[in-house]
């Protein structure tokens, strides 16, 4: 059985998530925690196989429980079931030692195979975080990269091209037009000073825009 | 011309008088010296030929004598050799004292018996000379006398020759010559060279001269008979005899040689017959002779005196042209003078005219004529006075004319003449005589000036006059009215007003000022603030004035001055006051109370704060609750509508897609409420700070209009709440302005600290506008940015025109201690 902390200030939302990891049949909630305080004495209590965080706690912030728990528990997997679904959250989340990321909005969906691959010692981002993420990491090392002058749009569609989205494809994740994206790429590589899209895959791999 | 040909006429005259008196001169001369030269030449032939033939005569006694000494006979008739040198004895003895050449002795036969030069190389003792004629004529009991070569000595000789008689029978038995040397009798004859002296023969073989290369030729043309006769007597030689080409002219008695003439005199030798002496004079060398010593004496003269004659006739010529030319032009200078009179007269831009004694017009000028409109011809000779008016005629004719007539002159003289139009032509006439030698009047010179534009000018000068002096007293009026009108104003208003020279002294102040500071306006004139008010107070009014000074325009400040009812703010207005020529000539400030706006404004400033506040903190409050909690209960449904969903999906289908449906529905509500809060104030803000939070506006914005957003920042720690607040809601506001009116491109919005100093920029590419049409409206929003700006402590700046995009930037201190703090306390 895998043990699992869930640690959300609702108690209706904790009740239905403890109902979708104990359904699961392999998964037991061995300990809940309504604020962050609470949820850190859990885990040492405990000693959860795996802990479910929600980020807006009273209390202790949930980003600060996830700092400390993956301080004094490196091998503890974090899992961040919040409201917010931006992606600066799931920056500051998995900066601060998160493994997995989910909205509340897609737990009952979402939340038993996240656990699961937490758990098997992956990470568990969705397509959109995962993308804000690697914005994020690109863009946020300090000091000046070519990528400043990017708007955000502008580096969504440089890392789906360099990731080999081809234009429809991206204008279906983006909901834009394709004529939109070609002007996007036209403009990438005219900023960039590019030729085409084997170079722009180079040059985001240089940027570490993508994992390889 | 004329006198130039006078001068040379006469000068030719001079010229040929002179020559010919020197001709005449010179003629006469040549004469009389011809004919002394004739004269001389006579006399010189006369006396050769005595002189010669006392010479030649000299030995005819000697030898006389020598025919008759007894030896002689004894030689002839013994010959024994004893008596030929007894005889030769005497032979040399008479050489010796008579000085001849030869003494000789012939025998009847003609053979020389005894000679003195026996003993010479020439001796020619034993020859015979019978062919000789001096031996003929001896030995016919004559004397001989012969002038021929000699045969042996080839010397000319003079031969003097005489028989020895036989005592018994008085017959010639031999002959005794002596021979005396011609070229001695020559040197004795003492030829000279100035002429030719000749002796010739019966032949005209000459025998003696003074030209010795004529010797032995022939001084007339010879027969071949007297050639023959030559030869045969072996008289002169061998021969040739030439001719010396001397020809005779009886007509003139002189003869020519080589083309030259001679003067030609010659005397028959009474001695031997048929010979005679002749005497050639040149010709030229007489005329020489007259003309050197002439030349010689008389050229310098001549000379002198054609160069005297002709440098005074040279100096006479320059002299006269020079007067000539000197006349011409002065006659020329007098017609170009009168001509330019004239043309002077005519063409003057005057109206000149002039009358004779009867008044009538002599002569106008065409100004005149013009000014009237006549032709000239058509005045000339008309009185003058049938070009006035009736009156000026009147005038003119009692009054004028008669004085002028008198005096001669006037002046000024008011006449009004008719054109041909019958124009009346106001001028002022001057005049004055001009008279003959005697003083009589002959004409008059008069000058017209056209006065009536002068006239006319007076009239509108005086009419202008009148013009602006109603002006000027409308003016003064106008000026009392206004004046009163400022002075009441000054006094009534409630603004301090005063005036300043440069130096900052008052001038002026109004009641307001008086009040005020509770002086009096006398009083206080000419004074400073620094006479008025404390020191600190004072250098700050000096200070704003120095800067309208330095600025020359408008200046607002507002100053703090202290009351007794604590400090009052006043906004003063300071502007520089020019003088005419647009110089400052002092300062006008205007300042009113504002004490009491003032502080209604810092209270509405700080309620505005305050609701601001407020609303930030009920938006927090709100969307906090609708996303925490609201957000949760709906999650919470919406697990339970999937459960509920997955249990029935098998049993009742109907049911499962109602649950569906709902959970559906339950998305979309999260959707709607998740958006609600989010506009109501971002979690991100608050949770994450303002970089994300402006990171995910301006994603969300890109997406949401399709502007090209670039938010571009530096590490920047997030700024306190009301700072993070303002700026982002100053994002939020520039950015939907660039969406609703800037039609731009590409937006960037960049976040900077520096030096402790937050800069947010919001610029855009778009067609931007114009700042002073749009400020104080409300219409984009920009009082609030502002406004939010100011309650953060910091400052908005927004600048564009248009064409030029828009740029908003809100700098703001980081360590500023913040004026408002977000709950609206002070």
């Amino acid at each position: 059985m895998i043990r699992v902390l869930l640690a959300d200030d609702h108690s209706i939302v904790r009740a239905g998530l403890r109902r979708l990891v104990e359904e699961s049949g392999d998964m037991e909630v061995v300990a809940e925690a309504a604020d962050g305080r609470e949820a850190l004495r859990a885990v040492e209590r405990d000693m959860p196989d795996v802990a479910v965080i929600d980020l807006s706690m009273p209390g202790l912030d949930g980003l600060e429980v996830i700092a400390q728990l993956h301080m004094l528990h490196p091998r503890l997997p974090l899992l961040v079931l919040t409201m917010h679904e931006e992606g600066q959250y799931v920056v500051r989340a998995v900066e601060a030692g998160a493994k997995g990321y989910i909205t509340k909005q897609s737990a009952p969906e979402q939340l038993v195979s996240a656990i699961r691959k937490v758990i098997g010692g992956s990470r568990f981002l969705t397509d959109q975080a995962a993308e804000a993420l690697a914005l994020r990491i690109a863009r946020g090392k300090g000091g000046q990269t070519p990528l400043d002058s990017l708007s955000m749009r502008e580096l969504q569609v440089l890392r789906r091209l360099a990731m080999g989205a081809t234009n429809r494809e991206i204008a279906q994740i983006y909901s834009i037009s394709i004529k939109t994206v070609d002007t996007y790429r036209a403009r990438l590589l005219k900023k960039l000073d590019l030729r085409n899209n084997a170079e722009l895959s180079r040059f985001a791999i240089q940027n570490r825009l993508i994992d390889l | 011309m004329r006198l130039r040909f006078i001068l040379l006429v006469l000068s030719l005259l001079a010229v040929v008088s002179a020559s010919t008196g020197g001709y005449l001169f010179y003629y006469a001369l040549h004469k009389s010296a011809f004919q002394e030269a004739e004269r001389q030449a006579q006399a010189r032939v006369e006396m050769f030929r005595i002189h010669l033939e006392a010479l030649l005569s000299e030995n005819l006694r000697p030898v006389r004598t020598l025919a008759a000494f007894p030896e002689m006979q004894a030689a002839l008739v013994g010959s024994g050799k004893p008596s030929l040198d007894k005889v030769n004895r005497i032979l040399d003895h008479f050489k010796a004292t008579l000085e001849v050449d030869v003494c000789y002795l012939m025998d009847a036969r003609g053979k020389t018996l005894a000679s003195s030069n026996r003993y010479d190389p020439d001796s020619f003792v034993g020859l015979s000379f019978a062919f000789r004629p001096y031996f003929q004529h001896a030995m016919s009991n004559l004397p001989g006398f012969y002038m021929a070569l000699g045969t042996a000595s080839r010397k000319r000789g003079a031969y003097c020759s005489y028989p020895v008689l036989d005592p018994s029978s008085g017959d010639p038995i031999g002959v005794v010559v002596l021979k005396s040397s011609i070229d001695v009798i020559e040197a004795r004859l003492g030829l000279t060279s100035d002429d030719i002296v000749l002796v010739t023969d019966p032949r005209g073989m000459i025998f003696i001269s003074n030209r010795g290369d004529w010797l032995f030729k022939l001084a007339r043309r010879a027969t071949s008979r007297d050639l023959e006769s030559i030869v045969r007597q072996r008289q002169f030689g061998a021969g040739p005899w030439e001719w010396i080409g001397l020809e005779y002219d009886p007509e003139h008695r002189g003869a020519l040689l080589d083309g030259e003439r001679f003067l030609l005199h010659h005397a028959e030798l009474e001695s031997i017959p048929g010979w005679r002496i002749i005497h050639l004079r040149n010709s030229n060398a007489i005329a020489a002779a007259i003309s050197a010593p002439f030349i010689r004496i008389t050229g310098p003269v001549v000379l002198c005196l054609c160069l005297l004659i002709g440098s005074a006739v040279f100096l006479l010529y320059r002299k006269a042209s020079g007067e000539l030319a000197q006349r011409r032009a002065v006659e020329s200078a007098l017609r170009e003078s009168e001509e330019r009179y004239r043309c002077l007269y005519h063409q003057t831009p005057a109206m000149l005219h002039s009358i004779d004694t009867e008044g009538r017009l002599v002569s106008v000028s065409d100004f005149w004529a013009e000014a009237l409109g006549y032709a000239r011809e058509e005045v000339i000779g008309l009185p003058l006075t049938g070009f006035m008016t009736p009156e000026s005629r009147i005038y003119a004719e009692t009054t004028v004319l008669p004085e002028f007539f008198k005096t001669g002159v006037c002046k000024d003289i008011a006449y009004q003449f008719l054109t041909k139009t019958g124009k009346p032509v106001d001028i002022l006439l001057s005049a004055i005589a001009d008279r003959d030698h005697q003083g009589c009047l002959v004409r008059t010179l008069a000058v017209s000036i056209d006065v009536t534009q002068r006239k006319r000018a007076e009239e509108a000068l005086h009419l202008a006059k009148e013009e602006l002096s109603r002006y000027s007293k409308d003016l003064e009026r106008q000026v009392h009215l206004r004046t009163r009108e400022i002075t009441s104003i000054l006094k009534h208003t409630p603004a301090v007003v005063y005036f300043k020279d440069m130096e900052g002294r008052y001038q002026l102040v109004n009641a307001g000022f008086e009040e005020l500071f509770g002086v009096q306006n006398d009083a206080v004139r000419g004074r400073s603030d620094y006479d008025i008010l404390p020191r600190e107070v004072a250098d700050r009014f000096r200070a704003g004035e120095l800067v309208v000074m330095d600025h020359r325009r408008a200046h607002q400040v507002e100053e703090i001055i202290p009351q007794a009812d604590g400090p009052h703010t006043y906004l003063s207005v300071k502007f520089p006051v020019y003088d005419e020529a647009g110089n400052p000539s002092g300062i006008c400030g205007i300042a009113t109370d504002i004490t009491a706006v003032k502080k209604a404004q810092s209270q509405l400033r700080r309620l505005s704060g305050s609701i601001m506040a407020n609303q930030e903190k009920e938006r927090t409050a709100i969307a906090r609750e609708l996303h925490d909690e609201l957000g949760q209960v709906l999650t919470a449904l919406r697990m339970d509508a999937v459960w509920i969903q997955d249990r029935l999906k098998t049993h009742d289908e109907r049911v499962a897609a109602r649950a569906l449906t709902m959970c559906q529905l339950i998305d979309k509500t999260i959707g709607d409420v998740r958006s609600l809060a989010y506009r109501l104030r971002p979690g991100v803000l608050d949770d994450l700070g303002l970089v994300d939070a402006l990171e995910l506006y301006t994603a969300e914005f890109e997406n949401r209009t399709g502007i090209l957003c670039v938010f571009d920042h530096q590490a920047v720690a997030s700024p306190g709440d009301t700072v993070a607040t303002a700026a982002y809601r100053i994002t939020q506001e520039a950015l939907t302005n660039v969406a609703r009116h800037a039609r731009a491109g590409h937006v960037t919005v960049s976040l900077v600290a520096k030096d402790s100093r937050l800069s947010l920029t919001v610029s855009d590419d778009g067609q931007g506008f114009n700042l002073d049409g749009v400020e104080g409206s409300e219409g984009l929003g920009l009082a609030g940015m502002r406004e939010r700006a100011v309650l953060a402590g910091g400052q908005l700046t927004i600048s564009s025109s248009p064409g030029q995009g828009t740029r908003v930037v809100f700098v703001v201190c980081l360590g500023d201690q913040l004026p408002l703090s977000l709950d609206g306390t002070s």
